[in-house]
């Protein structure tokens, strides 16, 4: 087989990098458009004091917006909810998930069945989702309820009281996410050696002690970026509150940063104030990204 | 006879695309409801009468004024002719997104501006300039079940007092809840209600919150003392659902904007059609009208603006206000209408949008930051409501956080 000489390869290597730039150009000019630009055009704005209720001449105002933020009770309560948001699902969905996913890993009769119904919730659009899950809810007509006075149980009025609607948040988010946590748990079962858990079972381990001992320290890399896609979502979670607790009520019992920056601008069309508060919310967002590639590269 | 014939047919096509080109499109941007509908059902009268070419753009209420405003701003003459809720007229005002009607009104018979009751005719105005026409009249008034007011041998409020005390009547008898108000996400409209029936006010002339003062403190406590002979699911109920609650279950009496009245009586959506009457809402110590109800006007970069208000005087002038209410819109409160026999006759509630002279016509507040005063007292007030908070102390909270709030109205 003829070889090119090392001049010709080289030009070769060069020209087809020159293409590879050349084909990649448009998806980076999109990208700097519908991400770069706007993430940049959001920073100017958070410095500025634009409100979409006037014309009154916009200004730069330093760094006021986030002073103002820093210095409202709201910020730091919508920080409180989201965090305790995230400690909630993390702490139903993912026990619920795994457990899930290893009764279904045991291929068990009805498997197939259970494994198609049980990812329905994950299907549905949060909005349809949360407008149901809201007349369940309803403390005079809702399903809920009703089924709990049947067992002589008085059931809250759930979007009416603080924990009760953070309750309630947390149980139709669980219900939405729990198949995923499911679904990608039984992927990382499916992937881990039979070998060590054989061994164990020689060895005379019970199957709890194999359980927590030998499959659950194995799926950690898998869990934790589960985790921290949980996480992201739960700090991102604004549709179901839209609808479920109408923007974040009773009072400000479930507004979570995002509904706080979004009754910022869109409510109350403070666009800067609500700029401010996207960039504090970017900022906030990114050691969760950071440990998010560490965990996926742990997975790997 | 070719030449002849080319000729012709030259002259032909130019004088038509000469004719289109004299005929306006028009873009009407309207938020889904009855008002919409109804309008809608006028376009190809309409374009049958001037050759004008009408499109429709509906957005969701959640959205339509955002968009709209952005439109406008950006000059972009998107729309000829939009629709907007009552309490966006400031924000609206502020940012001079809709034109001053005031000479076109004046000038037109058609619209016959005389027809409104003196309060009326204000509804659309900010800072004295008319920039919206009334779309809707829309007062909060009482509705009561007839069957259990009868059967109770009760009759629909005339104050507060009456109110309260036929919600009890109602409550003990074991045929109902006694009364409803949506004490969720929407309290701020009945609590502001309150605040103003008993004599208070939101905030005084130099923009400084009026939320803890005597009158509101007992406007709020009334408010909260009625959750007493509400169903239980009342404290989170928007007003929506304590519409749905109260043409779905047994309840006394709830006092709603007069809008719903389509709803209410559409056997589809519930079941105590034939049952249900209207009443003036019950007097505090003052004589107050809330009134509501949508706005339609001409945004300042329409394209076409006076074909814009040849629509809006066909569509919402005096000679055809009946088929207007007829097509499935909520009334407006013209004198015509609301005393017309015929009409009277098919919609019971039109008297009760008779609003007295001397009453006191509150509109929603004519503030730029009235979404943010208004998110606030709803956050407070939902702590008040459940109990947690105490009423004068929820509201002198309230008041320290109104403060800066309303500073902005005065910032330049």
């Amino acid at each position: 087989m003829p070889t090119l000489s090392r001049g010709r390869s080289k030009s070769i290597e060069t020209a087809n990098a020159r293409l590879a730039e050349i084909l990649v150009l448009p998806t980076w000019v999109m990208l700097i458009a519908v991400f770069a630009l706007p993430i940049i055009g959001a920073f100017y704005l958070s410095f500025r004091n634009e409100t979409l209720g006037a014309f009154v001449p916009a200004r730069f105002i330093g760094l006021d917006n986030y002073i103002q933020a820093f210095t409202d009770p709201r910020f730091w309560e919508s920080i409180w909810v989201t965090l305790i948001l995230i400690v909630l699902a993390l702490a139903v969905q993912i026990p619920l998930g795994i457990g899930l996913a290893v009764l279904l890993h045991r291929n068990l009769a009805g498997t197939q069945f259970f494994r198609t119904v049980l990812i329905i919730p994950m299907l549905l659009t949060p909005v349809a989702v949360g407008l149901m899950w809201r007349f369940l809810f309803d403390a005079d007509l809702g399903v809920i309820n009703w089924a709990l006075a049947q067992i002589n149980i008085h059931g809250p009025n759930w979007l009416g009281w603080r924990w009760p609607a953070i309750m309630a948040v947390t149980i139709v988010d669980s219900w939405q996410s729990i198949p995923f946590v499911m679904l990608i748990t039984m992927a990382g079962l499916a992937g881990l050696p039979q070998g060590p858990r054989e061994a164990a079972s020689i060895d005379g381990a019970r199957a709890a002690q194999i359980f927590f001992h030998v499959t659950l320290p194995s799926l950690l890399p898998v869990l934790l970026v589960i985790a921290m896609i949980r996480i992201i979502d739960c700090l991102k979670m604004f549709d179901l509150i839209f609808i479920l607790t109408g923007k974040g009520g009773p009072g400000t019992a479930t507004q979570t940063l995002g509904m706080l920056t979004y009754n910022t601008g869109f409510i109350f069309f403070q666009i800067s104030r609500a700029a401010a508060l996207g960039v504090l919310m970017v900022i906030l967002v990114a050691p969760i990204y950071i440990m998010w590639r560490r965990a996926t590269e742990y997975a790997k | 006879m070719p030449f002849t014939k080319t000729l012709f047919s030259a002259a032909t096509i130019l004088l038509a695309t000469t004719t289109l080109s004299f005929a306006d499109e028009l873009n009407l941007f309207l938020s889904p409801s009855p008002s919409s509908t109804a309008i809608q059902s006028f376009i190809p009268a309409f374009e049958k009468a001037t050759g004008h070419k009408v499109n429709v753009t509906e957005t969701s209420y959640g959205e339509m004024h955002q968009k709209l405003m952005l439109s406008v701003q950006l000059k972009q003459g998107q729309y000829d002719v939009a629709q907007f809720d009552n309490s966006f007229l400031t924000p609206f005002g502020a940012a001079g997104t809709m034109m001053p009607l005031d000479d076109k009104i004046a000038a037109s018979k058609e619209y016959d501006i005389s027809d409104f009751g003196k309060g009326q005719q204000d509804y659309g105005k900010y800072k004295g300039q008319t920039l919206g026409l009334t779309l809707s009249t829309e007062p909060f008034i009482q509705w009561y079940r007839t069957d259990i007011y009868e059967a109770l041998g009760l009759k629909p409020a005339k104050t507060w007092d009456e109110y309260r005390a036929n919600a009890k009547v109602v409550k003990e008898s074991g045929k109902g809840d006694g009364a409803i108000f949506g004490f969720g996400a929407n309290v701020s409209w009945w609590w502001m209600t309150m605040v103003w029936s008993f004599g208070g006010h939101l905030y005084d002339e130099n923009y400084n919150p009026t939320v803890n003062t005597p009158e509101a403190v007992a406007g709020t406590q009334f408010l909260k003392d009625m959750l007493a002979y509400a169903p239980e699911g009342a404290l989170s109920a928007t007003s929506d659902d304590a519409t749905i609650k109260f043409f779905s279950t047994d309840i006394g009496a709830m006092v709603q904007y007069s809008g719903y009245w389509g709803m209410l009586n559409d056997p589809a959506n519930q079941k105590h059609v034939g049952k249900i009457g209207t009443a003036p809402m019950p007097k505090g110590s003052t004589d107050v009208t809330h009134l509501a109800g949508w706005n339609i006007g001409i945004p300042t970069d329409a394209k076409t603006p006076e074909v814009a208000w040849q629509f809006l005087e066909f569509v919402l002038g005096k000679p055809n206000a009946k088929n207007y209410l007829n097509a499935g819109a909520a009334a407006i409160g013209r004198k015509s209408v609301i005393t017309d026999p015929e009409l009277v006759a098919k919609y019971s509630y039109l008297p009760v949008l008779d609003i007295p002279e001397g009453t006191r016509i509150e509109r929603y507040p004519q503030i730029r930051v009235w979404p943010e005063f208004e998110k606030a007292a709803i956050d407070a007030l939902a702590g008040i409501m459940n109990g947690s908070v105490e009423v004068k102390a929820g509201l002198d909270a309230l008041q320290e956080t109104e403060k800066p709030i309303l500073a902005q109205e005065n910032s330049k």
